[in-house]
């Protein structure tokens, strides 16, 4: 990849952000750049004026807009639909994965998450990236 | 699930706890509001959604530290509500019971930075937990509402994180004692400034010139940005008062319970920020003041409605900034203090003369004297015996100052002026037997000339009038250095301090100046009414004038007495 791959994070707690900045500062990651947004809201903004990031990081629960609202608008407005948007939440049970599939979420992230499965979902994208 | 000792994101407990007790501490807040509307009869289902979004939050963020008592407690917090989700009718007794579990979620949360956590308590709440929703559950007609879907919630009134306009993080944290050593190089700095000023001031008698007046300008801008940096430096070191304050919606409820009193707790100012050292100090008098207000100073439900008053006392908190002080308030609408009982006690410790008839205001101020205040009953739930005089002494030795006014069956309020900062304090440096001293600008009232005249002399102790009042006055020689009085002074600074006025005699005004505070070894000995000492450009020490204890040095003895 010639430039830095960049992701979004979207989360309304400064402790998921820095734990992102923790992950995204090591290992496999290193050198990327993150992007950070406190709500849906904002995060759909930058969502808007970076088409170049290679994945986003929804967290379900925010104010303003939260991550099914963001899931739905990018949707109607078929926004960069090749970015994979993956959910994050607390939320344990089937159907609200199935909900969250269903507005366009590319993948389901379950808190609490460790480093190797943020970085074992950011390799399996690039390998559908490539594939196809 | 991750242990305690191998989450990958241990390095970020501090920041943990930075973020989650304000929000432990909004539960709390949610939950004592939530009580009152809920007893009205309102079902408050916003607020209540807050609180499940708080709720949710502190869960998650437990969860991915891997404190995994937390992350519990919280669930079965969220569960209790979910299940009086399903059964608003159940709300109001179930407030006490999820008031406890924000109890122990403050407690537990404010801890998890300091080593492993015992699970005891939350685990407690959770079987009492478990047990209510059990009891109500048989014979509900509501065929199965545990645990109820939580649905994907717009949330309100969370606000986290101060990420920029930008939306980028732009905080850092920094290591509180690295500050301290920041400031203590400034203070450094603004002496040997002040140094340079001093030499510059000597030179001028012989030297003028081109070449000086560089110097001179040199000299002005350095002390110019001194000064900016100073107030970058001090706003660094600013927190806002709601970090103490969030933790009295849950004491004020504890305390009144135990004591069966009724009572709503308003606080104001949050947002107004003080210098964290002060803040840090803060807490302990303020929580002796309200708890004070919440056991004594508040009657019973009964009580208040035979007086003709609500049932439901108030207890407020406020917090205003007055120029580069800042102002705090504890007020209650309780059966105030009683001058009577406070001026036969004073008595009895000999404070104040058999036959001395001092007015309201100056029994009031009695009440800071030690062992006058100390309840006799000690009670269980505040813990302590602690009278006003040990509030008082913290108060000053933060550089404030306190005092109280009441009204006999409507109230009392307690009022405390606190520096912004600790670190630097405006003075007028005043001459006194060749000595220099430095009076707090901030409580200077007037500096006037005087004449041997003007000073009257009643049973032995020195009066003027100032302003259309009487004042006492003192010499500074003999109240700062113990030394003789002398018959002559050229000037008298007038001192405030709450109500009182009192004048010190000195040979001569310097003018005034930013001095550093130095504390003072205590090993030293000092007259009480010096709070410390100040480093002056030219390296002489300058002892720092405790206005407060000066203004209210022999009071009793000196009360306006009629001048004939």
């Amino acid at each position: 990849m010639s430039a830095k791959p960049v992701f979004l994070v979207v989360d309304d707690s400064r402790l998921h952000h820095q734990m992102y900045m923790l992950v995204f500062a090591k290992g496999a990651l290193a050198g990327s750049t993150l992007l950070h947004a406190k709500n849906g809201r904002e995060g759909y903004a930058l969502f808007t004026t970076h088409p170049e990031i290679e994945m986003v990081f929804l967290d379900l629960n925010m104010p303003e807009m939260n991550g099914l609202e963001f899931l739905e608008r990018r949707r109607s407005e078929n926004l960069h639909p090749h970015i994979p948007v993956v959910l994050v939440t607390t939320e344990d049970s089937a159907e609200d994965e199935a909900r969250g599939r269903a507005a366009g979420a590319w993948e389901y992230l379950r808190k609490p998450f460790t480093p190797a499965q943020l970085t074992e979902l950011v390799e399996r994208a690039r390998a559908r990236s490539v594939r196809t | 699930m991750n242990d305690d000792a191998g989450n990958p994101f241990a390095e970020l407990l501090e920041e943990y706890v930075a973020e989650c007790a304000p929000l432990a501490e909004a539960v709390g807040d949610t939950l004592v509001t939530l009580e009152r509307r809920w007893e009205e009869g309102d079902p408050a289902d916003q607020l209540f959604g807050t609180l499940k979004g708080s709720l949710h939050t502190l869960k998650g963020n437990s969860a991915m530290m891997g404190l995994t008592a937390i992350q519990a407690l919280a669930h079965c917090m969220e569960d209790v509500c979910a299940f009086l989700g399903e059964r608003p009718d159940l709300r109001p007794s179930a407030s006490g019971l999820l008031l406890r579990g924000a109890g122990v979620l403050v407690e537990m949360v404010g801890r998890a930075a300091r080593g492993p956590l015992s699970a005891d308590r939350s685990e407690a709440f959770i079987s009492e937990a478990r047990e209510f929703i059990q009891t109500e559950s048989v014979g509900a007609e509501v065929s199965a509402p545990y645990p109820e879907r939580r649905r994907f919630e717009r949330r309100t009134g969370s606000e986290v994180g101060e990420l920029g306009a930008d939306g980028v993080v732009s905080t850092i944290r920094v290591d509180a004692r690295r500050l301290d050593g920041l400031l203590e190089t400034f203070g450094e700095t603004m002496i040997a400034g002040l140094g340079l000023r001093e030499a510059v001031r000597d030179l001028a008698v012989h030297h003028r010139g081109a070449g000086f007046t560089d110097l001179e300008h040199a000299l002005t801008s350095l002390e110019k940005t001194l000064k900016r940096l100073e107030g970058a430096l001090m706003a660094t070191r600013l927190v806002s008062i709601a970090t103490v304050f969030g933790r009295f919606n849950l004491l004020v409820r504890e305390v009144a319970n135990a004591h069966e009193k009724r009572v709503r707790l308003v606080t104001s100012g949050g947002e107004t920020q003080l210098d964290k050292t002060v803040i840090d100090r803060l807490g302990e008098p303020l929580v002796h003041l309200v708890t004070n207000a919440v056991i004594h100073g508040l009657e019973s439900p009964e009580d208040r409605e035979r007086a003709g008053k609500p049932a439901e006392a108030t207890v407020t908190l406020s917090a205003t900034q007055r120029s580069d002080r800042v102002i705090l308030t504890v007020t209650d609408d309780g059966r105030g203090l009683d001058p009577e009982r406070i001026l036969h006690k004073a008595r009895q410790l000999g404070a104040v003369a058999a036959d001395a008839t001092p007015s309201r205001e100056e029994v009031f101020a009695m009440a800071f004297l030690p062992g006058l205040s100390t309840t006799e009953r000690v009670s269980a739930l505040a813990g302590r015996g602690v009278g006003l005089d040990v509030v008082a002494n913290s108060i000053r030795t933060l550089g404030g100052s306190i005092e109280v006014a009441s009204e006999p069956g409507k109230g009392t309020k307690f009022t405390m002026s606190l520096p912004l900062t600790l670190a630097v304090l405006r003075s007028l440096l005043v001459a006194v037997d060749g000595e220099r001293y430095a009076v707090p600008l901030g409580d200077v009232a007037e500096s006037l000339r005087v004449t041997n005249e003007a000073i009257h002399e009643v049973d032995g102790h020195g009066m003027m009038f100032w302003r259309g009042q009487v004042i006492p006055v003192s010499d500074a020689a003999e109240v700062l250095g113990g030394r003789a009085a002398r018959s002559s002074r050229t000037y008298c600074v007038v001192v405030r301090s709450g109500a009182k006025r009192r004048g010190m005699l000195v040979d001569g005004l310097l003018g005034h100046q930013d001095v550093v505070v130095k504390a003072l070894d205590p090993s030293l000995g000092r007259p009480p009414t010096i709070s410390g000492a100040t480093i002056l450009g030219d390296g002489r020490i300058a002892c720092i004038l405790d206005t407060a204890r000066f203004a209210e040095l022999r009071t009793t003895e000196a009360a306006t007495p009629s001048l004939s």
